[in-house]
């Protein structure tokens, strides 16, 4: 047998052995695991801030670390920073692309980033000395569209592209200090673990891959949806994360287990998941939907607890304050909406 | 012949990372299941959206009254 028979044989012999092995670990379901914990009961929350000032789809939005700041990226070809408590816009900063598909808050809440068709990561200072907005960086060297970006810290950012690659980048040098390979399909989103030694991603290769970020190696790699995965968040505890899928279902996979520990969909849902949050306590996983509705699932429990309803297009993107006070959600109808 | 080579390459890639990935120590569900409960019941009550606001007066997002008490 040559070389290459050989390492094929091997490597299904190999997914055999992890497939026995995720199964030896199944001792239990999620749902019977939970099923003496107390139930919660419907969740209702109510817009209390709608966000106009878009011309056109919202594509992507991100929450600053002060929990009251976001960012949210339109393909009207505007990054606008909107002071949610005010509804005021603090930066409308003018893209020099408007086909823009993701953005993201520095945790400093001194830079934003956005990027999309035009391949490119670019970062903007929001703290310059003259008192403007300008672009500070740009990265390029994806050689497909940006579908997102997590900051590290104010010089280092993840992105996910559909060139089937993730980054690490070191943004004063503009150069990629490490490529993250593996996936099979374009990598849709990234969530950082709250150490931020790690992070997830999802692809339209149907998997989730975990990634060591220092090593630059993928740690695990999670099958099971039958679809695209549109989006990825980690769980609280950063030993788990939820993901949210063309295939209609969002799934909660855990790290430490390798596998999948429960499945959130319903008969009556047949559309794709295009965001997904956990609640502070993660109880909560808040799922964006292409039929303009938001679900509210009990994590535990794997029920549906409420809907959040009033967009008139897609929900394109959400997400929960670091306070937990709040979720922010946005649409292809322009407008953000703020809940609780 | 470097179609050839680069499928090699390639399957020894596919394979090495396969054999990482086999090679890691899984934790049984129960326990992973029984930690995620445990974190949950830990911060529920600083979880606003699953318990509310004991008072409107503390969410930042409520209706806002024309008048501020000094």
């Amino acid at each position: 047998m040559n070389e290459l028979d050989s390492l094929r044989q091997e490597a299904e012999t190999l997914k055999n052995a992890i497939r026995d092995a995720r199964k030896a670990a199944c001792d239990t379901s999620l749902v019977q695991a939970t099923a003496s914990l107390e139930p919660i009961g419907r969740v209702q929350m109510r817009t209390r801030r709608t966000l106009r000032g878009h011309l056109a789809k919202i594509y992507a939005m991100h929450w600053g670390s002060d929990s009251r700041n976001l960012v949210s990226a339109s393909q009207d070809g505007k990054l606008i920073v909107w002071d949610s408590h005010t509804t005021n816009k603090v930066h409308a900063i003018p893209l020099r692309s408007s086909w823009v598909m993701t953005c993201a808050y520095a945790p400093s809440g001194s830079y934003v980033a956005c990027g999309g068709l035009d391949n490119i990561c670019s970062i903007y200072s929001l703290k310059t000395r003259e008192g403007n907005v300008r672009v500070s960086r740009e990265l390029p060297g994806h050689t497909g569209y940006l579908s997102c970006c997590r900051f590290l810290d104010d010089n280092q950012i993840v992105t996910s592209s559909g060139d089937m690659s993730c980054a690490l980048w070191d943004i004063e040098t503009g150069q990629q200090t490490t490529s993250f390979l593996g996936h099979t399909g374009d990598v849709m989103s990234l969530s950082l673990s709250p150490d931020m030694r790690t992070f997830v991603s999802g692809a339209c290769d149907a998997s989730a891959k975990l990634w060591d970020i220092r090593e630059g190696l993928c740690k695990q790699t999670f099958p099971g949806h039958e679809s695209d995965i549109n989006a990825v968040t980690f769980f609280p505890n950063g030993y788990a994360f939820a993901t949210g899928s063309d295939d209609a279902t969002c799934r909660l996979f855990d790290v430490r287990a390798d596998q999948e520990l429960a499945m959130y969909s319903h008969d009556n849902i047949i559309c794709g998941i295009t965001s997904v949050a956990f609640s502070k306590s993660g109880r909560l996983l808040l799922a964006g939907y292409d039929d303009f509705n938001c679900n509210v699932w009990d994590s535990m429990k794997t029920e549906r607890a409420g809907i959040l309803a009033g967009h008139d297009n897609r929900v394109s993107c959400l997400g929960v304050t670091e306070n937990g006070m709040a979720v922010g959600t946005g649409s292809w109808d322009s407008f953000l909406r703020i809940w609780n | 012949m470097d179609m050839v080579i680069s499928n090699l390459q390639q399957q020894r890639a596919v394979t090495e990372q396969l054999r990482r990935e086999a090679a890691i120590r899984r934790m049984p569900v129960s326990q992973a299941v029984s930690d995620i409960v445990k974190y949950i019941s830990d911060h529920m009550q600083d979880d606003c959206l699953l318990v509310g606001f004991s008072s409107q007066r503390i969410n930042p997002f409520r209706e806002k009254s024309p008048c501020t008490v000094l």
